[in-house]
């Protein structure tokens, strides 16, 4: 019996192993690696953040909801922006718990999917999140609002809509930024403030823009969009680690919070 | 064209669908498997994104994927290929270049590595292709936060 536990336990040193130090340098030249690959940030959902932000405290999901009704509009730039915001304010809804809200989010996400021709792309998924809402799973259901955010850029990439796409994320993005700072300015701390650390995700939105079709580039929100990550991208330091004021909070709070608005009215 | 000219252009068009088809399902596959690894996490109360990426690696050739990580959050990438044989490792850099890995494991085809950023920031995902059998080996990557 002995000896198989040590065949076993030396199998175990064969087939699971901790990776050799000297198979992966400790320092790496990143310069090597091609632009493009290093460049193309990986877009963090909202929910990313939420969940830091519930760790350093307990904040008030609910009074960081949107109550104001969303007016049709019929720009596909704002609508995918749009789309952006709501899916993001689900992320807020989960973290608040709240079970009718989720389910309305759910069929906002469905209303305005449809009028970019992508709803055929979500609906398993907002049935889901109405499911998931009503067991009161909310792992779940964050999981499901990440797999809509997805499945909505995936199906507009698959009608060669990739810019459209992009704007989804940005939309996500701008109102996940609006609820950050929101929280934080409220209970400043500097791990919180950390969270708003994002050179790299910043630029490569800024970049996106620029190479996004001439139509959409010129597209007022888009405008303002890029305007404003670059009043952002100062504020928020270059260096990881750098501390970001109370100060940069409140003022990234009100562009983004404008912005946000200007999302939802169009203007 | 003649007849013979237009099969050899049939069969060229047919075996370039069937190879297309063939590089998506073993992206596909090396997929399935990066999320059988990342499946016992999920207990563990790690969320699994949804975005994954991955493509074709020489051997001892490398890709790295761009991410915004954030303190307070712990982090498990997860990467594995569809060759049975193949030998990838997953590590993760800080902006500067340096290892930040907290935790990592090899097994087979799977690799996975734990981050616990000290820093919100851009960090990287470095995969490479340590040992395989073939000369294009499929991969993919996954990641969960908790």
């Amino acid at each position: 019996m002995e000896k198989i536990k040590i065949i076993g336990a030396l199998l175990g040193l064969i087939f699971v192993t901790p990776l050799c130090a000297e198979e992966s340098p400790q320092q790496i030249d990143l310069s090597k690696f091609p632009a493009a690959s290093v460049d193309n940030v990986v877009v963090p959902v909202p929910g990313e953040i939420f969940v830091v932000l519930d760790k350093l405290g307990a904040p008030k999901w609910r009074d960081e909801m949107r109550t104001e009704e969303i007016k049709p509009v019929s720009d596909r730039a704002q609508i995918a922006l749009l789309l952006g915001t709501v899916i993001a304010d689900g992320f807020v809804a989960v973290e608040a718990e709240d079970k009718e809200a989720v389910k309305n989010i759910g069929k906002e996400v469905l209303r305005l999917a449809e009028a970019i021709n992508v709803r055929k792309s979500v609906i398993t998924r907002c049935k889901s999140i109405t499911d998931q809402a009503d067991a009161r799973k909310w792992s779940a259901v964050r999981q499901e609002f990440d797999g809509a955010l997805h499945d909505v850029r995936a199906a507009m990439q698959e009608l060669n809509d990739d810019d459209l796409a992009q704007l989804v994320s940005l939309g996500g993005w701008v109102r996940g930024t609006e609820v950050l700072t929101s929280v934080v300015q409220k209970n400043y701390s500097v791990d919180g403030a950390d969270l708003l650390h994002q050179p790299g995700l910043i630029n490569y939105f800024d970049k996106r823009i620029d190479t996004m079709n001439q139509r959409l580039r010129k597209n007022s929100l888009v405008e303002r969009i890029q305007r404003m990550l670059g009043k952002i991208r100062p504020l928020i330091g270059d260096r990881d680690g750098a501390t970001i004021s109370q100060e940069s909070v409140k003022r990234i709070h009100r562009m983004s919070a404008e912005m946000v608005n200007a999302i939802k009215e169009g203007n | 064209m003649n007849s013979s000219k237009r099969n050899l252009f049939k069969f060229a068009l047919i075996c370039l669908g069937a190879l297309a088809f063939n590089a998506q399902a073993s992206v596909d596959d090396a997929l399935s498997f990066a999320h059988e690894a990342a499946h016992p996490y999920v207990k563990q109360g790690y969320v699994v994104r949804e975005d994954a990426w991955g493509g074709d690696l020489g051997v001892k050739d490398q890709q790295a994927v761009s991410v915004q990580l954030f303190k307070g959050n712990e982090y498990w990438f997860w990467g594995a290929s569809d060759t049975k044989a193949a030998v990838l490792s997953v590590r993760i850099y800080d902006s500067t270049g340096k290892m930040v890995d907290a935790d990592s494991w090899q097994k087979g085809r799977f690799a996975a590595t734990r981050v616990v950023p000290k820093h919100s920031g851009n960090y990287f995902a470095i995969v490479t292709i340590v040992k395989s059998p073939v000369e294009r080996t499929h991969w993919a990557l996954v990641y969960g936060y908790r």
